[in-house]
């Protein structure tokens, strides 16, 4: 590989690329995201090279393996191009078909496409599918263009240009002042205007300085930021190049948590290869400014996702919080001023650069501007990761690009922001979705995590659910967040397990308020909002368990019972047959009973049941 | 000549020397702010929170644990103001329910103005305040016991659950360990633990003037500020 020594290179090398890649008449689109993996991806990808090599299409047909597309539901996904054709859930057994047809006729296999749950038609092209339609995909489109192993697909749709536009004619301070004008904040939940950050970094009159970016994603169901690294990892380390220049740092860390190996084996192989084109190292685009880069690959530890955490991690040392009276711009990793920033962060920064301020401050709301990419999961009809524009309202989010509801329940809340977020009623859904609002709703903005609940969702489970993963992930250190969170999880526990007072919700209140105003670190300090946001919105739901010791949705053990409707009860057996604790009783062809005393509740039997006959009181 | 600042703690103007923390400047002058991980020579990690006093800024005021914050010159502090007062006990109860079966802890619940308890009590023995900890790692740089395991499995081990050579058996940390002092009348029994309450005259005190030294076991035994 040649290196790029100024800014004519890179055009040069650009020209070349898309030269080469025009070269092939045919491109196929297959997503290799850690989702469609899952769906074996990784083997519909080398089957498919193998068929067409054979074929002897191979000088016609380029295939590109990409990062995650966010329709992760639907995996593994091939797109085609000239045509746009999207095939959904494919498998080895369709390859031949595909390459037979499809390749080499242009004809469009049915059967592969994709069904729109709401409307049952079915979408021959991509950009016709609602899903993406009601979207604005700035930052995953590229996704789509980029194979995350191959710098030259990301130098071919206009790569390192904006670092290139950086280094050559823009002074640091005019950096920080146009991230300052843009309004981004940032995008790892605290939502702490970047560009302040960087102003206070580089303000600092020391010349060892730090950039990192915070990869370690924790959140119970949000891969936002797995699927920027592990999709486009040139994006994010032009991003930190750009900020690098901007503060004055000449070191890097992409710290990423170990379990999400293939977000670590991409970002290692993308600064390999960064290196080799000199966009990393010294002298980088023939200027004075050096940086390198490192992957810190951290041990999954939650609290590892907080700053001073995180950067004790670095460090070699126990990942855990230190007081934040002084802020880590000033002293941060190895006492050093560090910028800190999220993956999604740093991936808008380069576009800011090249657009410019305004055009990123165009989109979005008063104070929060941009898009912001959220990871819809839950009781909904297309879960996968959506990307629109700040301002965007919970309804358009969960029902236009999500579906509405998979179950045919109706759906009573989104808990947006993780653990350290909230729960949201329906009557809340027309609320923009940004930092301030969701703030002030009660919740949280988040690292983006999104999960949609339907009316079989108990809400004081779902307090316990997250208080659960709270006292597992808390270091421990300071006293509110492990004692006070472990005596919340008790007291929620009593309320679900039928033995709860109406005193104990006072105290409950009384208990979230001190952990949240006393605890040292972000974790603990957010940690009361599920259950503060739940009693806020669901207290109806409370006082159930509390005073009529009824679990309103049917989820609670304790406080359900199981029995058998006699007039739809058909006497199949199946019930019985299936029940692990033999707790149901009956003879063939009459009504069968279940036997309180026997029954675990565990619901083996409702899965069981044709006619439906098994209710939950 | 050490450099002075001047802070204003309660709405007491009070001199100190640039670099120490809000607790200690506090303490020297005898405004008492409850503490417990605190020692006066060893590094502070603010994870009892305790200490924890109200930083007005620009008439925002935020809670910070005092024994991490230095002074500044013009700082603004509330050590005892409603609001702190209350956060304060709460986190007293929670330390005296999940630990009670210590001296100190106890004179901490009654010096925090702490009635009764709210929860079920846990008969810990431990409650993770790092004296000993650090008093080995900073003092003898023994670094023969150290913290293992994450949130609620965290507690204080040997490395990897041996005595190591390093710990010369000095007993430092029996000694600073909050946990050694027995409370008053006897240890209690799992399942009979209560607040011991003999100690009356500490609560009138602490009532009538929370920023006031009430002479507790934690400052009699384990190296408070105050007799440092």
């Amino acid at each position: 590989m040649p290196k790029i020594k100024q800014a004519g290179d890179l055009e040069t090398l650009r020209q070349k690329i898309q030269k080469a890649q025009k070269k092939f008449p045919k491109t196929i689109t297959i997503c290799g995201g850690t989702g469609c993996q899952a769906s074996k991806a990784g083997e519909v990808i080398a089957m498919i090279r193998e068929v067409i090599l054979k074929q002897g299409f191979g000088k016609d047909v380029y295939i590109r393996s990409t990062g995650c597309h966010g329709f992760c539901e639907q995996g593994p996904i091939m797109v085609f191009e000239p045509g746009n054709i999207l095939y959904c859930h494919v498998t080895t057994e369709d390859i031949q078909e595909i390459v037979d047809k499809t390749i080499h006729h242009g004809e469009v296999i049915e059967r592969l496409l994709y069904t729109d749950p709401v409307s049952g038609k079915k979408n021959v092209k991509e950009k016709d599918i609602p899903f993406y339609l009601a979207q604005d995909r700035q930052l995953l489109n590229y996704n789509r263009l980029v194979d995350p192993c191959n710098i030259d697909d990301y130098i071919a749709i206009g790569g390192y240009m904006a670092l290139a536009k950086t280094l050559g004619s823009i002074k640091p301070d005019a950096v920080i002042d146009e991230i300052n004008a843009s309004g981004l904040r940032g995008r790892g939940g605290g939502g702490f205007p970047t560009g302040q950050k960087w102003t206070e970094c580089r303000e600092e009159p020391i010349d060892e300085k730090y950039v990192i970016c915070n990869a370690d994603e924790g959140d119970p169901g949000a891969y936002m930021d797995r699927c920027l690294l592990e999709g486009n990892p040139h994006l994010v380390i032009e991003g930190l190049l750009i900020g690098a220049w901007a503060v004055g740092a000449r070191r890097g860390y992409i710290y990423v948590r170990k379990e999400y190996p293939l977000a670590v084996k991409h970002a290692k192989f993308a600064i390999e290869q960064a290196r080799k084109y000199g966009l990393l190292g010294e002298n980088i685009f023939g200027s004075d400014f050096s940086f390198d880069l490192e992957v810190a690959r951290g041990g999954g530890a939650f609290v590892c996702g907080e700053s001073t955490a995180l950067m004790a991690s670095v460090e070699g040392k126990v990942g855990e919080p230190r007081p934040k009276d002084i802020h880590t711009v000033k002293e941060g990793l190895w006492n050093k001023p560090t910028v800190l920033n999220n993956v999604e962060t740093w991936a808008n920064v380069p576009s800011i650069m090249l657009n410019g301020a305004s055009w990123f401050a165009a989109k979005g709301t008063q104070g929060s501007k941009g898009t912001k990419i959220f990871a819809l999961t839950g009781q909904v009809k297309n879960t996968g990761l959506v990307e629109v524009a700040m301002g965007t309202s919970l309804n358009n989010i969960v029902f236009d690009i999500g579906g509405g509801s998979k179950s045919g329940k109706a759906i009573k809340a989104v808990q947006t922001g993780g653990p350290s977020g909230g729960c949201l009623p329906t009557s809340h859904f027309q609320l923009p979705v940004d930092f301030d609002t969701l703030s002030a709703a009660g919740s949280m903005m988040g690292s983006g995590g999104m999960v949609v609940m339907d009316a079989g969702t108990c809400m004081v489970d779902v307090a316990k659910y997250f208080l659960n993963f709270l006292q597992d992930e808390s270091c421990g250190k300071c006293v509110p967040c492990r004692l006070g969170v472990e005596r919340m999880l008790e007291i929620i526990t009593d309320i679900t397990e039928g033995r709860g007072t109406a005193e104990q919700i006072s105290l409950l209140e009384d208990l979230a308020e001190t952990v949240g105003e006393t605890s040292l670190c972000g974790l603990g300090k957010t940690a009361p909002n599920p259950v503060l946001s739940t009693l806020r919105y669901f207290h109806d739901e409370y006082m159930a368990h509390i005073n009529e010791k009824h679990c309103p949705a049917g989820v609670c053990k304790a406080l359900i019972q199981y029995a058998i409707a006699a007039e739809k009860c058909n006497g199949c057996g199946s019930c019985k047959r299936a029940c692990p604790h033999g707790a149901i009783t009956g003879q063939k062809k009459q009504v069968h009973i279940i036997d309180f005393e026997g029954c675990q509740k565990c619901g083996i039997c409702i899965g069981e049941c044709k006619p439906g006959a098994i209710m939950v009181n | 000549m050490l450099e002075e600042v001047t802070l204003t703690i309660d709405d007491v103007l009070v001199k100190a020397v640039k670099g120490i923390s809000v607790l200690d400047a506090a303490v020297k002058s005898g405004i008492c702010i409850p503490h417990l991980c605190h020692v006066p020579f060893l590094s502070d990690i603010g994870a009892c929170r305790l200490c924890i006093v109200e930083n007005v800024n620009n008439g925002k005021a935020k809670i910070t644990t005092s024994c991490t914050l230095r002074v500044q010159e013009g700082m603004v502090i509330r050590a005892n103001s409603e609001k702190v007062l209350k956060l304060r006990k709460n986190i007293a109860e929670l330390l005296v329910a999940h630990a009670p079966n210590s001296r100190a802890i106890q004179d901490i619940a009654v010096r925090c103005g702490v009635k009764e308890v709210r929860y079920p009590f846990h008969n810990a023995d431990c409650v993770l305040c790092g004296r000993c900890v650090r008093y080995c790692s900073e003092m003898w740089q023994g670094n023969a016991i150290g913290f293992v395991g994450r949130g609620k499995d965290r507690h204080v081990e040997y490395p990897f659950g041996s005595r190591p050579d390093t710990c010369k058996k000095c007993n430092s940390c029996v000694l600073y360990c909050p946990m050694s002092v027995t409370p008053c009348g006897e240890v209690m029994k799992t399942g009979e633990e209560h607040l011991c309450g003999k100690c009356d005259s500490q609560m009138a005190m602490a009532e009538k003037m929370p920023g006031a030294c009430v002479w507790c076991e934690t400052g009699k035994s384990f190296q408070c500020a105050r007799y440092a």
